[in-house]
């Protein structure tokens, strides 16, 4: 590829001195370019990151009836041991297996296929398709719920007489979940493959036709191979999105005492923080959380690589 | 495995930082304050509140006097954000001088040790306020709160539809189930009421008048008896109403709820006080169909259930206590406040001449039947012992999260309660508390 590089020009004498301020120039300004995202990422990332491990390592201690007021405790790990032991937390994390497993799928394969859909030939009005697929994304993530939960409610929506069966009981609510963030996430990650797929070099889809391969062929040999990357880089937002599903139940809980206070680890650790008080569970349990997230992520990330390799 | 108190610089940097936080929270939210000028000299009192209609009060104290300027900032309701904010402000060192909390939610807020004692300030007016109330701000015998509203339950019931098909209005839970039984067989469709299983306070409430408080502040101890024999007996005929598909499980409030109310699929409601205001919005077309009656007993003897109550208490920081409590004895025992509330609710105040008030503001109009604050005042007179807990709030989503699966048959109500009481037990012993099982010696 080296040949591609223009020769460098050979540099004269009496220039020297002004490369050397230029540059010197350049990293003031690139630290006063880069200083509001710094500032913000400090602020708004790294201090509460901070302050949740920070918080997560105390505990209140109270005495007999409490109102004395509370003793703030440093116990170690304490709270990371309450976390992983309880129940709730372990139920909360299998609800969002089941979750992810349905959900993940669902929405890369349909973003995919109406994605290639979109990029093939044998689609008419494309914009006004796109815009109807990526319209739930622009709709505010409670609005949706609530919509969704009005149209599950068994004497008022029209699920239940359709399906047979009430959306929101017990087995039923958590595909009924995932189907809200699917029918939310659809349309964004069809955006995503989409651009990916314009940017494939029109040639080798020409080649390939020239081989004879007809638009299945070419869609499934040919265009998802080149935008592997972007489908790997998709499923790992899906992945984290899953893991800190929140939104969706918690408008549900609403309708329906099947979905508990700590459906999902992300409100469990709302319960802990906004009802129960207890700052250093609900930080130590969302350092479990990101934890867990980077480790998926990461694993994601090694299968991509290993896969393109 | 514990290094007791906080190293000192730790504390103070943390403390600093939270003071910082909040102060840059408030500085956000500056724009949501009532800022009309304070008169010079006056002394400036700080609020937060989630009451309806609180910003007309405050707006009416603000004129009616000039040595105290009340500031409000509207916070979100109570488990919806309002406590975990209050909470936070009072252990950042920065928390208004004047506190909104729900009986309920009192102990709750006590833990923090945030509040100013009160029972000086409020002992010449003990004579004044529903007992049910003052004992709603005195758990532990000490003054906490100053109260503002009741929320006894009552019965709600299509008249119409009960006298039409002859049905009585039942006066006793044995009576109940036999009514809930002919309204089923009028109308297959219709049930006599809904029983949500995800409203903890909703299911305290019916619990409460079986005479089983929960807790009671013993000393320095707490007892807890949650699947005490009144509770159980209370969850043992739920689950016979429930078993025997004589009573609705759809979710009070919800758009779906507000229909059956309105086309005859729900011929009840077991609801506090709040609800005459809340049918009267809701579903306005249904005037002189509803009526009210108190609450069904236990074999007659009279006992009725409370949902709910606000109270006001005083930062145990604040500088300007005593302005504080002017504020909060105007907003709890002048005759205008509930003249003001009575243009756009149905306010049950717990100041009882303020309450008598409220019944010659009420334009009445809607309902059949009994006038409306005599059911409201027998249900209160009616109100058993009772004391919220520390950790009251908290255990409503525990009652919400294990009666989930009680209407697939996975577990009974008799069988969840023993579950939550041990639930509770550990964690009020896990926060350090002292803790005795079961009833009240």
């Amino acid at each position: 590829m080296s040949v591609l590089a223009p020769e460098r020009a050979p540099v004269l004498d009496e220039t020297t001195a002004e490369p050397a301020v230029r540059s010197r120039r350049k990293d003031v300004g690139g630290l006063v370019l880069a200083a509001p995202f710094a500032v913000l990422l400090i602020g708004t990332v790294l201090v509460p990151v901070l302050y949740a491990l920070y918080l997560s390592l105390f505990t209140e201690r109270l005495r007999g009836l409490g109102f004395s007021g509370p003793e703030h405790v440093f116990v170690w790990l304490g709270n990371y041991l309450a976390v992983i032991e309880d129940k709730a937390f372990h139920t909360g994390l299998g609800n969002v297996a089941l979750f992810a497993l349905v959900h993940i799928p669902s929405t890369m394969i349909g973003a995919l296929v109406l994605a290639l859909l979109l990029d093939s030939a044998v689609v008419r009005l494309r914009r006004m398709w796109s815009l109807a697929v990526f319209v739930p994304y622009a709709v505010p993530m409670v609005i949706g719920g609530l919509i969704w939960a009005y149209l599950y409610s068994p004497a008022i929506g029209p699920i239940k007489n359709l399906l047979g069966f009430d959306p929101l009981s017990p087995n039923a609510v958590l595909p009924s979940i995932a189907n809200i963030a699917t029918w939310q996430w659809v349309g964004y990650n069809m955006i995503i493959f989409y651009t990916a797929l314009q940017a494939v070099p029109k040639e080798i889809v020409e080649a390939a036709r020239a081989d004879g391969a007809g638009g299945f062929r070419t869609a499934w040999s040919i265009k998802v191979p080149v935008i592997r990357p972007t489908i790997f880089v998709a499923v790992v937002f899906t992945v984290i999105g899953s893991l800190q599903v929140f939104t969706e139940p918690m408008v549900l809980k609403g309708f329906t005492g099947t979905v508990t206070s700590t459906w999902s680890p992300s409100m469990y650790v709302y319960e802990a923080a906004f009802v129960a008080g207890d700052n250093g569970r609900a930080a130590a349990a969302s350092v479990l959380l990101a934890v867990i997230c980077a480790v998926l992520s990461a694993v994601v990330m090694r299968f991509s690589t290993r896969r393109s390799r | 495995m514990e290094l007791s108190p906080t190293p000192r610089n730790g504390g103070l940097s943390r403390r600093g930082f939270l003071r910082a936080s909040a102060a840059l929270g408030a500085a956000g939210l500056a724009g949501g304050c009532t800022a009309t000028a304070a008169p010079p000299g006056a002394t400036k009192v700080t609020i937060w509140s989630w009451l309806t209609g609180m910003d007309k009060y405050v707006a009416a104290f603000n004129t009616a006097q000039r040595d105290v300027f009340v500031e409000l900032r509207v916070i979100a309701a109570g488990l919806s954000g309002g406590y975990a904010q209050q909470t936070n402000a009072i252990r950042a060192h920065n928390a208004p001088d004047v506190l909104h909390v729900e009986y309920q939610g009192l102990p709750q807020i006590l833990l923090t040790g945030g509040l100013r004692d009160l029972t000086a300030d409020m002992a010449d007016l003990e004579s004044q306020y529903s007992p049910a109330a003052w004992r709603g701000v005195r758990p532990d015998g000490r003054t906490w709160g100053v109260p503002m509203d009741l929320a006894p339950m009552v019965f709600y019931y299509r008249k119409d539809l009960f006298d039409q098909h002859g049905i009585p209005l039942p006066r006793t839970w044995d009576e109940f189930r036999t009514a809930a039984a002919a309204v089923k067989q009028v109308d297959p469709q219709a049930r006599i009421c809904s029983f949500p299983l995800n409203d903890g306070s909703f299911f305290a409430g019916v619990s409460w008048q079986a005479g089983d408080p929960w807790w009671t502040a013993q000393g320095d101890t707490w007892a807890v008896d949650i699947a005490g024999e009144g509770t159980l007996r209370t969850g043992a005929f739920w689950q016979s109403m429930i078993t025997g598909d004589l009573v609705s499980g759809v979710v009070h409030g919800t758009q779906d709820w507000i229909a059956g109310m309105h086309d005859g699929r729900l011929w009840g409601l077991l609801g506090a006080s709040w609800s005459v205001g809340t049918l009267g919005r809701s579903i306005p077309k249904d005037t002189g169909r509803w009526a009210m009656a108190t609450m069904p007993t236990w074999n007659g003897k009279p006992a009725n259930g409370v949902q709910g109550g606000t109270a006001f208490g005083i930062s145990a920081e604040s500088r300007v206590p005593q302005a504080a409590m002017t504020f909060l004895r105007w907003l709890s025992t002048n005759p205008d406040v509930p003249k003001i509330g009575s243009t756009f609710t149905t306010p049950f105040p717990a100041h009882l001449p303020n309450r008598a008030v409220a019944r010659q503001a009420y334009k009445g109009g809607y309902f059949l039947g009994d006038p409306v604050y005599d059911v409201l005042d027998e249900a209160a007179k009616r109100v058993p012992d009772w004391t919220w807990g520390p950790n009251a709030l908290r255990l409503f989503s525990t009652i919400s999260d294990t009666f989930g699966p009680v209407r697939s048959g996975g577990i009974t109500l008799p069988d969840a309660l023993r579950k939550i009481q041990q639930h509770a037990v550990a964690d009020m012993r896990a926060k350090g508390l002292s803790v005795r099982e079961g009833k009240a010696a």
